[in-house]
């Protein structure tokens, strides 16, 4: 049982990171309907970012925030301007190829930059950890999985309250009569790429503390994103919520009763099944 | 002479030039990393050819095929190792095992939108990769060498020189861009490539989209998962890392890609140029190379996505093309009129079409359908019944319910209550591409044809596909009687000297007509019009109305939803008049203009 509770904080801290990371997609695709097969390629390079800021300047990653998330923003921004915008009426096909591509450049650009081995963050000021309803968690994680809930809470007032979240919301439902009311729909569209992509950064910079870094680790953290996003239901905030906070107790709680090796197969298996039988998510409505 | 004797004359003696070159290489260099880079080329170039038929002419994006050349791979070591089995059977027990996998994920993910099958392939590799690794049986991570005893037998293809190896590998490229060759001649070229543009409009023409795609993966997979077993033979050790590697999956699709996908020779440009690239990188930079071919490719993968579709192969075909020839008629829609006795042969030449019930009968009977969409009732308790050999007018106001009956007779959506007959055959819940089986054809109101094909391959899509075989669709030509009907209808409607182009570059007007010559070819028993005289000039709309009405002299039922109602009183014997989702009045034109609610509803009085 305690073991089981367990797991089961751990679980429920890690989806809070799974759902950070899962926003970014989920909400680039909501607003423009393009699937972004890089997304994680940008945690990636966050977590780099993080780790050479520390290891260079000694900057803790809570002090990082403020140099990397505008620098992601301005990343996310630019992507839209460059690549994304000459896509957006082009075939299924060549979306997918366009952001597969842009894939290859990050993931192999690290590679080149940084070489193939894992660097991690050893120290840092949130060491210890704390205890839970009878159970511990390192600080760092319960920190992450904060930063986490209070991303999604500031997206959310954005989105509800302000002038420029209620035009990307028009601008995401239709393109042609948001334009017609004079909405910039070019600007709202990069302003979401920035969005997207400084929250994923975001989610690098929370993980960094106890996650190493190497060129490769897109693959998984894609899957993990894609499999929260298609489990909560598509292009929707509080979908990718749902959608991390049950992959990442799944993932804790299989791999803890069952065996830590099969943690991912188990994840990825859910998000087949649920492709199969149930492919508008948990909150989505039937086709 | 016609373009594909031309491209045949032109092309035979290169190739077989070329393949005379390929065999006698090995035999001339004795570069032993040349003859291993030419043999990674001809595998991963073959797979890259599997991946095209699914991913270059259907469209459905694997980035799992390292899955399918693993278990190639496995299954043939296993077998070998284990029972001492000869891959030459191995091969084909891992090719099954790959077609089954790859059914087994294209069946439930070829329904949803495309992103899911990319999607569902990245999870497969991802699953058999970590599953694999722990597998003890098949050696988990520590891998499995094959036993050597076997080697320089023929029988088990496995030798010391890489010379053979050379050959078998040569043998199965040149087997697999045959294959896609003759595909890409055949009908089920036409028809995956008609899929990738628009699948819901190859469905309404009868095409079943589901089956064309699971015969392209099954067949991808059994070309990958050869691929693997060969390889298996060849580095006589394998393992996940280096038959089930994301790697794998990626190098075949970079191959595809920028070579041209949906092209025969795309695959093996790219082969060329990516493998050797990516080994003489290797061998220059030392190691697994910086990455630096991979940031370039990347980066080319982004160009083509955005600017050249078909990567290399485009390129080279846009600088051997002369410029495009104008289009007649292309600018104004004054089209020839070739007269209404060469419309439509005699009934007799063509196939029986199952039409039910003859002479003043009802052909079409749809009886009290209910359709909603959330909250708004869209198709009311609508009833409606069509008699055979007439042109019955369907009009109303806009929101009436008009397409949305028609999308519910054809089956692109499901009624929520009700029945549609087709003489005494229910259609209501079959599949859209059953229901065209049927004799049910149709035309969309926003124009739906196949951009990218020419015009005769849009007629060729339209031909009758109920009891077409994919053995036949495969290896044989289109049929005789198929093509004449199909020049007699281009003919006609002043199509024929623009059955080369791509249908996207006909003028809206004639786009309209070659989507009706579509809906008729096949001839079904009703054609369902969807507003055929929207947004075309007056003198076209005459000439659609008279193709209308000698088609239906020659025997063809039509229902026509339309607003022009000049031409629909003067085209139509009855009329039906639709409005909040049911048919309030059905007459003819003259009872409808005087009809009290049709004033009231319609003309707004």
């Amino acid at each position: 049982m305690e073991l089981f509770l367990q797991a089961a904080v751990n679980g429920v801290v890690l989806g809070l990171v799974y759902a950070l990371i899962a926003l970014g997609l989920s909400f680039i695709w909501g607003v423009m309907d393009v699937v972004n097969l890089a997304h994680a390629e940008f945690l990636m390079l966050s977590m780099y970012a993080t780790y050479w800021l520390w290891a260079l300047g000694r900057i803790e990653p809570a002090l990082a925030v403020p140099i990397v998330l505008p620098l992601f923003f301005v990343f996310g921004w630019l992507t839209y301007r460059l690549l994304i915008r000459h896509i957006l009426r082009a075939s299924t096909a060549a979306q997918i190829f366009a952001t597969f591509g842009l894939l290859f450049v990050l993931r192999y650009s690290a590679f080149a930059a940084f070489g193939p081995n894992v660097y991690g963050i050893w120290q840092q000021g949130l060491g210890g950890s704390v205890s839970i309803l009878g159970t511990f968690i390192a600080t760092a994680r319960l920190v992450a999985a904060g930063v986490a809930l209070a991303a999604f809470g500031v997206l959310w007032l954005f989105l509800q309250r302000t002038k420029p979240g209620k035009a990307l919301q028009a601008a995401a439902q239709d393109r042609t009569v948001a334009l017609a009311l004079g909405i910039p729909v070019e600007r709202m569209f990069a302003l979401a790429w920035g969005i997207g992509i400084s929250s994923v950064a975001l989610a690098g910079i929370a993980l960094s503390p106890f996650y190493q870094v190497s060129p490769t680790i897109g693959d998984a953290f894609l899957l993990i994103a894609f499999a929260s996003v298609v489990l909560g239901g598509f292009g929707r905030v509080d979908g990718a919520l749902v959608g991390g906070l049950a992959i990442g107790l799944l993932e804790s709680i299989l791999g803890t009763l069952i065996s830590p090796t099969f943690k991912l197969l188990f994840v990825f298996g859910i998000f087949v099944l649920m492709l199969l039988f149930r492919p508008e998510g948990l909150l989505g409505q039937a086709r | 002479m016609s373009a594909r004797e031309s491209i045949l004359r032109g092309r035979f003696w290169p190739i077989v030039a070329t393949g005379v070159v390929l065999l006698a290489l090995p035999f001339l260099v004795r570069d032993t990393f040349f003859l291993n880079a030419m043999i990674l080329v001809f595998l991963f170039g073959a797979m890259a050819q599997g991946w095209n038929l699914i991913g270059g002419y259907a469209g459905q994006i694997s980035f799992g095929h390292a899955v399918f050349f693993g278990v190639g791979a496995y299954a043939a070591s296993m077998l070998l190792s284990r029972l001492a089995l000869s891959p030459w059977v191995g091969a084909w027990v891992g090719a099954a095992l790959s077609a089954t996998v790859a059914l087994a994920v294209g069946y439930p993910t070829f329904r949803l939108r495309r992103h899911f099958f990319a999607l569902a392939t990245i999870a497969l590799g991802e699953i058999a990769r970590i599953s694999f690794l722990n597998w003890r049986f098949v050696g988990g991570a520590i891998g499995l060498y094959l036993p050597l005893e076997y080697r320089n037998r023929f029988g088990f293809l496995m030798w010391d020189s890489k010379r053979p190896y050379y050959l078998v590998a040569l043998a199965l490229f040149a087997l697999a861009t045959a294959l896609v060759a003759v595909l890409d001649r055949n009908r089920v070229g036409t028809y995956l490539r008609a899929i990738n543009q628009d699948e819901e409009a190859a469905e309404m023409l009868g095409i079943p989209a589901r089956r064309y795609k699971l015969y392209a993966i099954a067949l991808s997979a059994v070309v990958a998962s050869l691929c693997g077993t060969v390889y298996a033979l060849y580095v006589l050790y394998i393992d996940p890392y280096n038959v089930m590697a994301g790697r794998i999956s990626l190098l075949v699709v970079v191959i595809a890609l920028i070579g041209g996908r949906g092209t025969v020779w795309g695959p093996v440009l790219g082969a060329v140029f990516i493998v050797m690239l990516n080994e003489y990188m290797r061998s220059w930079l030392g190691g697994t190379g910086s990455g630096a071919d991979f940031i370039l490719f990347g980066l080319l993968i982004v160009l083509i996505s955005v600017r050249e579709p078909k990567g290399l192969v485009g390129l080279l075909q846009r600088r051997a093309l002369p410029e495009a020839l104008p289009i007649q008629g292309a600018s104004d829609d004054q089209l020839p009129y070739a007269g209404p006795s060469r419309v439509m042969p005699p009934p007799d030449t063509f196939p029986d079409s199952d039409v039910l019930g003859t002479g003043e009968g009802i052909l079409l009977r749809v009886s009290r359908l209910h359709k909603r969409f959330g909250g708004v009732h869209a198709v009311r308790d609508a009833t409606l019944e069509v008699r055979h050999g007439e042109i019955l007018g369907l009009i109303g106001p806009n929101g009436a319910g008009k397409s949305t009956l028609f999308e519910c007779i054809t089956g692109f959506l499901r009624p929520d209550a009700g029945e549609v007959r087709l003489g005494t055959a229910r259609l209501d819940g079959l599949a859209p591409h059953r229901i065209a089986w049927r004799g049910v054809a149709r035309t969309f109101q926003a124009m739906r044809i196949f951009p990218e094909i020419s015009a005769w391959d849009n007629m060729m899509c339209a031909q009758e596909h109920r009891g077409e075989g994919l053995a036949d669709a495969s290896f044989i030509s289109h049929l005789g009687p198929v093509t004449r009907q199909s020049r007699v209808l281009l003919e006609t409607f002043g199509l024929w000297d623009m059955r080369e182009f791509p249908a996207g570059a006909l003028s809206y007007g004639q786009q309209k007509l070659l989507s009706i010559a579509m809906a008729v070819l096949r001839r079904p028993a009703v054609v369902l019009l969807d507003e055929p005289a929207a947004g075309v000039s007056p003198v076209l709309v005459t000439q659609i109305a008279r193709h209308i009405r000698d088609l239906n002299a020659s025997g063809v039922t039509f229902l026509v939803i339309e607003h022009n109602m000049e031409m629909i009183m003067n085209l139509a014997q009855r009329i039906a008049f639709m409005a909040e989702g049911q048919v309030v009045a059905i007459g003819s034109p003259e009872e409808i203009r005087q009809n009290e609610s049709v004033l009231d509803l319609y003309y707004g009085r």
